[in-house]
């Protein structure tokens, strides 16, 4: 995963009220301008198949976006579902990201918290899952 | 036979629409929240996603709710929906390998890599009604998730993980390989279609198949399915893998950057058969057999449809339409479940001027016929005997017109 989708998968999954909080605080520092409001869209979702590769679409999925800038510099927040305040959020820490200033230790901070939470969640959610793991004895094992 | 426009029913509709939702809320029980369905009527609300194309679980609920508990209708009111809005982005193809797997399984092999991962599933439940659940309260639901919690320490928790492919390790070993279908092979065949955006025609591209597959119905599918394995048509396949979980999706930003999405929850099913090779009698010296697969994918947990799909999607490129599975145009106009629901629901709207100008046809044969035997009857020498001693001979004429009055 690169960087800006690793900071991106953080964003669309961690809890929204700490997003919202964040981004709320963070905001301040900045002349944000709302260029295109969070709006419901689609996504048509690629799949293909894992022989032959065929691509084919395997349907939409409903997306929110929306456009901010700071400045001259614009950022875009896209996620699943109808989450507008995710979008916009994602949009706010896209444009300032871009700016690369005295936010930046914040910002990692941040990402670096919630990364450990949702971590911690999916660890959780895959050790239940592994539990269900088939142990294989032979009849005589028994 | 002239036509007469009627007009009429607009107070009938509008009642009729308040008289369903007052069925809907007559009996005055609490309101079912968006968030109960969405988290308690999950696989319901999968199935929706997948017929209705659209993988929306907040609206699948809230479709849900509103049509009572009615799936495929609720998946017409999500394929409606869906149309209204724009579509901003394609995906980058999503990456099954890298699934966050709930749950894998394989019938093929016993050991596979990474082992055979039950996950949540009816599967292993005794079909026995739980009528524990009549009474459930939500203190009998935090004592149960308290005691899940428990089951796992912190020293037990398992690292995030993929696992390797089943179908990788018979390729790996070269058994397994494409279909050969020279059609799907093409330049054509291997066109990536938009079935919503161009008319299908057939014979149609893969994709496109893959496409009607993944959103068609879930019994429409197993019927389908189903009589290939018993026979008419001969794919009866093994689960090379079954996996359920949640994939990555990604899009590139106007910017043109790549950017992660959110996860959507699909089930995948590779389902491995014999390729053909020839009849042993043409088989050359160099023809040796091999495994080839037919593939599911949908949205959701919908087992039985990956599965069938897998079924099909290899049916469909047998070369033949000896049997209906095999018959890309059966299978593909025949289970997309909103049009076929579509269609059999028009059934209930007035025909009233159709079938009068039917019943005008049967009035006039049935004059002709009366008006024939009277000429028969005038220029026999004797009156036949009667056959049926309780009909008489009013009773053709009669007829028709009582089941008119009945009309």
């Amino acid at each position: 995963m690169e960087q800006n989708q690793r900071t991106d998968y953080i964003l669309c999954e961690c809890p929204l009220d700490n997003l919202t909080g964040f981004v709320g605080d963070l905001s301040v520092h900045y002349p944000l301008n709302l260029l295109k409001a969070p709006r419901l869209c689609l996504t048509m979702i690629q799949a293909e198949d894992s022989v032959e590769y065929q691509p084919f679409y395997l349907g939409e999925a409903l997306t929110t976006t929306c456009e901010v800038a700071i400045n001259k510099t614009v950022g875009y927040g896209i996620c699943l579902g109808d989450e507008p305040e995710r979008a916009y959020c994602l949009a706010v820490l896209d444009a300032v990201m871009a700016l690369n200033d005295a936010q930046a230790p914040a910002i990692d901070r941040f990402l670096a918290e919630q990364l450990r939470l949702i971590q911690h969640r999916e660890e959780t959610e895959l050790s239940h899952i592994m539990r269900t793991k088939v142990d294989f004895k032979l009849m005589e094992q028994a | 036979m002239g036509y007469v426009a009627v007009k009429g029913g607009t107070d009938a509709i509008a009642n009729s629409i308040e008289l369903v939702e007052f069925y809907r809320i007559k009996d005055e029980t609490p309101p079912i929240h968006i968030r109960q369905l969405q988290a308690q009527f999950r696989l319901a609300i999968d199935k929706i996603m997948g017929e209705g194309s659209f993988y929306a679980p907040e609206y699948g609920a809230l479709a849900l709710k509103q049509v009572e508990g009615d799936v495929l209708e609720a998946a017409f009111i999500m394929r409606a929906f869906r149309a209204t809005l724009p579509r901003l982005y394609y995906s980058a193809v999503i990456d099954t390998r890298n699934m966050f797997v709930q749950r894998r399984i394989s019938s093929s092999f016993r050991d596979i890599p990474g082992g055979q991962i039950l996950g949540p599933t009816y599967d292993y439940t005794q079909r026995i009604i739980d009528t524990r659940l009549a009474d459930e309260s939500y203190e009998q639901v935090q004592a149960f998730l308290q005691q899940f919690s428990a089951r796992i320490s912190e020293t037990d928790r398992k690292a995030i993980t993929t696992f390797g492919k089943v179908i990788d390790m018979l390729r790996a070993q070269g058994l397994l390989k494409g279909v050969g279908n020279r059609d799907d092979e093409s330049e054509e065949g291997r066109r990536l279609v938009d079935i919503t955006r161009e008319a299908i025609k057939f014979p149609a591209p893969r994709s496109a198949r893959l496409q009607m597959l993944a959103r068609a119905e879930t019994g429409g599918l197993m019927a389908l399915g189903y009589s290939s394995m018993r026979g008419y048509g001969g794919v009866h396949p093994t689960v090379g893998e079954l996996r359920v979980g949640l994939v990555d999706v990604t899009v590139s930003d106007p910017t043109g950057r790549s950017r992660y999405i959110g996860r959507v929850r699909v089930t995948e099913a590779e389902m491995i058969t014999k390729a053909k090779t020839g009849k042993k009698s043409e088989r050359s010296a160099g023809s040796v057999p091999y495994y080839a697969i037919g593939y599911g994918l949908c949205f959701g947990q919908n087992e039985t449809k990956a599965i069938c799909m897998g079924i099909l999607d290899r049916a469909m490129r047998n070369g033949t339409k000896e049997a209906p599975a095999n018959d890309q145009e059966f299978v593909l106009y025949h289970t997309d479940g909103i049009e076929a629901m579509g269609f059999t629901n028009h059934l209930k709207l007035p025909h009233y001027v159709t079938f009068q100008s039917g019943l005008n046809n049967v009035r006039r044969a049935v004059a002709r016929s009366k008006k024939q035997a009277e000429a028969n009857a005038a220029s026999a020498p004797e009156p036949p005997m009667a056959t049926d001693a309780t009909a008489s001979p009013g009773d053709a004429e009669r007829m028709p017109s009582e089941v008119l009055t009945e009309l």
